[in-house]
């Protein structure tokens, strides 16, 4: 009982952490229709910029959350901005090729500001250390985590189901040339929009610091695979889906570890293959 | 081509001759200083060159970076000092990636392009064994300064005889034979791991378990968790290690993995349950510096060499030369990647030839004083030879991180008897 408990905990923090990640890159693609492989840098970014304004600022580790992730949007403006908007018309594969080049252009950013080597933060005060649940002892953190996704899951929903902005963003992603048609600067929103599922990205790397405990270059490689499975698996666009999907990989795969070790490397793989197989446009995704 | 340029500014600015303009073309840098002792020397033409590769991307790159700092310090001073026999060392870095085409690749590119003498570096195992036939075909001398796998000695330099590679960094007995050796004074029975799934992890799990087996029939494996590559979050392994109730806990995680796995192990209290716990390679500066005070006190820790020891003039001048240099204390790879470059200069003036068969049989058998203390170059399957010591976790004010208290060191030779050249005296239980 002890070990279920504390296995179902342990997928449900990982799914969310990699929900946080997925629902920036699943909005994006919904939205603009970019597969952005610099996903996973901009939650590297984040997490970097996180750690500099707790360490070299001096500021608490909720300052660099906030402060570190508005940074990075900064990088999330250039790209779209500059680059990726004139490729929006031309086939996916050079939209691909253009994130990717970002990827390898963060990583090695990173390696010349920060060094190559792993930094490691300090231990967090405020919701460091652990407490018992049925005599085991589980981080609090990670509970926090797991609180945290289902709030950003919500409040996204409440953004784009609820208010004008959600109403534009929807309209413009069904039809551009009708939204701009009827006065939508769609380039802009679509600059916002971008920015905006960076900062997503960037929140899960700030989040990440004390989560992981860990910051390495290239950090956001391992992290961008998995959010893409989940993207996939949900329905590629489907927020809904991405929460779903993540819940299911993160849980599942806590149980892989635990009770069949020699699998759990293809558990994940075995459901995404499953999953296309019977329904390819994803669990959530609207069928095309 | 923009380095021969230089030497022949420089050639023009010491000899201040302009007469020699048209002799400095032809002979490049070479002769820039053409008496003292390396006149005797005449075979050797040319620059050194040594080629070297280690991982600069992805999460582990702070290893190539460690690397690079105890290589370029060795080039630099010997430079400084007139060169390996008279002729200036140039060294290429490139990235490894840690896969083994790309290892080839590198490999391929320094001696069909760039025309290197010498190769070194290669972090992990799979690049080495990928490696090593063709460093049969490319005949150069490879020094391993990090991949720790046996089987690339055993089997590709004893059994198949590729004599061009040598390796001067320790091998995975220290994580396996040397742990059980150490292991079996604990009181603790019920051993468990979590490990890194591939060969690397698997290797080490098995040795410890065979030579702990061998030396405390009482031991017994409980439990077994395999992380694969990249993995961030060690939850469900610790919780497949706590449902097992272990008295001992043995684990081959390195570099960030091992960080994020002791954060992560600690907050779920398996340093409370867990009293004897080995971290093979947890003396690596990187994961010292990395956890700081987070590392949990009297945990034994090794390495492949660790900067307190030995505690003699040669390694604490070195020590200093480093911090001064680079501000860090050197990693492991610091340490094999220096010790490797001037392994090669020993072996050059030794030979009085840069030609690989010469420098190999200038390397069999050769003894070197390093910052790591005396490496033999063992003949039969050119594994260096060396003692590292174990310890265990402490706070020393003098230092931000835990260093090793209490140290225990194993003479090498007791565990690098595999396979066994010296006859039946091989004590621990191998098979």
């Amino acid at each position: 009982m002890q070990s279920y408990v504390h296995v179902i905990l342990a997928g449900l923090s990982s799914g969310m952490f990699i929900w946080l990640v997925a629902s920036g890159l699943t909005l994006i693609f919904g939205v603009l229709g970019v597969l952005n492989f610099a996903h996973g840098s901009f939650y590297m970014l984040g997490a970097y910029c996180c750690f500099t304004v707790l360490k070299y600022l001096g500021a608490g580790y909720w300052a660099g959350l906030l402060l570190g992730p508005l940074a990075v949007c900064a990088a999330g403006f250039v790209v779209e901005r500059f680059f990726l908007r004139h490729v929006y018309r031309i086939a996916l594969p050079y939209q691909l090729l253009l994130t990717f080049a970002f990827v390898l252009i963060f990583d090695n950013l990173v390696k010349i500001v920060w060094g190559g080597g792993a930094l490691s933060p300090p231990s967090l005060s405020f919701l460091g250390g652990s407490v018992p649940i049925l005599g085991r002892n589980f981080p609090v953190y990670s509970l926090f985590i797991i609180a945290v996704g289902p709030a950003v899951a919500i409040l996204l929903w409440l953004l784009l189901e609820k208010t004008w902005y959600g109403r534009i963003i929807r309209a413009s992603s069904s039809d551009r040339e009708m939204a701009a048609s009827l006065g939508v600067r769609v380039p802009a929103l679509f600059t916002g929009v971008f920015v905006f599922g960076t900062w997503l990205g960037a929140l899960g790397g700030g989040l990440a610091v004390p989560y992981v405990g860990l910051l390495t270059p290239g950090m956001g490689e391992t992290i961008i695979i998995e959010a893409f499975i989940v993207a996939v698996i949900g329905g590629l666009g489907s927020l809904k889906g991405a929460f779903v999907g993540a819940l299911v990989i993160g849980v599942l795969s806590a149980f892989g570890t635990r009770f069949f070790p020699a699998f759990d490397m293809f558990l994940t793989f075995i459901l995404m293959g499953g999953v296309l197989l019977w329904r390819p446009q994803g669990l959530f995704g609207a069928a095309r | 081509m923009g380095k021969k340029g230089m030497n022949r500014r420089q050639f023009l600015k010491l000899t201040g001759a302009g007469s020699l303009v048209a002799a400095a073309g032809t002979v490049g840098g070479g002769l820039v200083f053409p008496k003292g002792l390396w006149a005797a020397t005449p075979k050797i033409k040319g620059p050194v060159k040594v080629g070297y590769q280690a991982v600069l991307s992805g999460t582990l790159a702070g290893y190539g970076e460690f690397h690079k700092m105890g290589a370029v310090m060795a080039v630099e001073e010997i430079n400084a000092k007139g060169g390996i026999a008279g002729q200036k060392v140039e060294m290429e870095f490139r990235d490894s990636t840690l896969k083994p085409d790309d290892a080839i690749k590198n490999a391929r590119y320094f001696v069909d392009s760039w025309g290197a003498d010498f190769l070194a570096g290669i972090d992990s195992s799979g690049q080495a064994l990928a490696l090593a036939p063709v460093m049969a075909q490319l005949d150069r001398v490879l020094m391993v300064t990090h991949g720790a796998t046996e089987k690339l000695t055993e089997e590709f330099v004893f059994k198949k005889g590729i004599k061009q590679i040598f390796r001067n960094c320790m091998p995975v007995y220290n994580d396996g034979h040397a742990a059980a050796i150490i292991a079996k004074d604990f009181p603790a029975v019920k051993w468990s791991t979590v490990s890194p799934k591939y060969e690397y992890g698997f290797t080490c799990w098995k040795m410890f378990q065979d030579t702990l087996k061998g030396l405390k029939p009482s031991a017994q494996f409980v439990a077994e968790s395999w992380a694969p590559f990249g993995t961030t979050d060690f939850r469900s392994h610790i919780n497949t290690i706590m449902d097992a109730k272990p008295d001992g806990f043995y684990s081959t995680e390195w570099a960030g993995e091992l960080i994020s796995f002791v954060r992560q192990a600690k907050d779920a209290g398996l340093f409370d349950k867990v009293k004897y716990v080995m971290f093979p390679v947890g003396a690596a500066m990187d994961v010292l510096e990395g956890l700081g005070k987070d590392m949990p006190d009297n945990i034994w820790i090794s390495g492949r060499y660790f900067f307190m020891y030995p505690n003699s003039r040669e390694n604490n001048d070195w020590v200093a030369r480093f911090r001064t240099r680079w501000n860090h204390y050197p990693a492991y790879v610091s340490e094999t990647g220096y010790s490797a470059i001037y392994a090669f200069k020993a072996a050059v003036e030794k030979a009085g030839s840069k030609d690989t068969k010469a420098v190999i049989a200038a390397l069999e058998g050769m003894e070197q004083n390093s910052p790591a203390g005396k490496r033999v170059f063992r003949k039969e399957d050119h594994q260096a030879i060396y003692d590292v010591p174990w310890g265990q976790t402490k706070s020393d004010p003098k230092y931000p991180f835990k260093v090793m208290g209490a140290m225990k060191v194993l003479p090498a030779k007791e565990y690098f008897n595999r396979p066994p050249f010296e006859g039946p005296g091989t004590t621990p239980p191998f098979k």
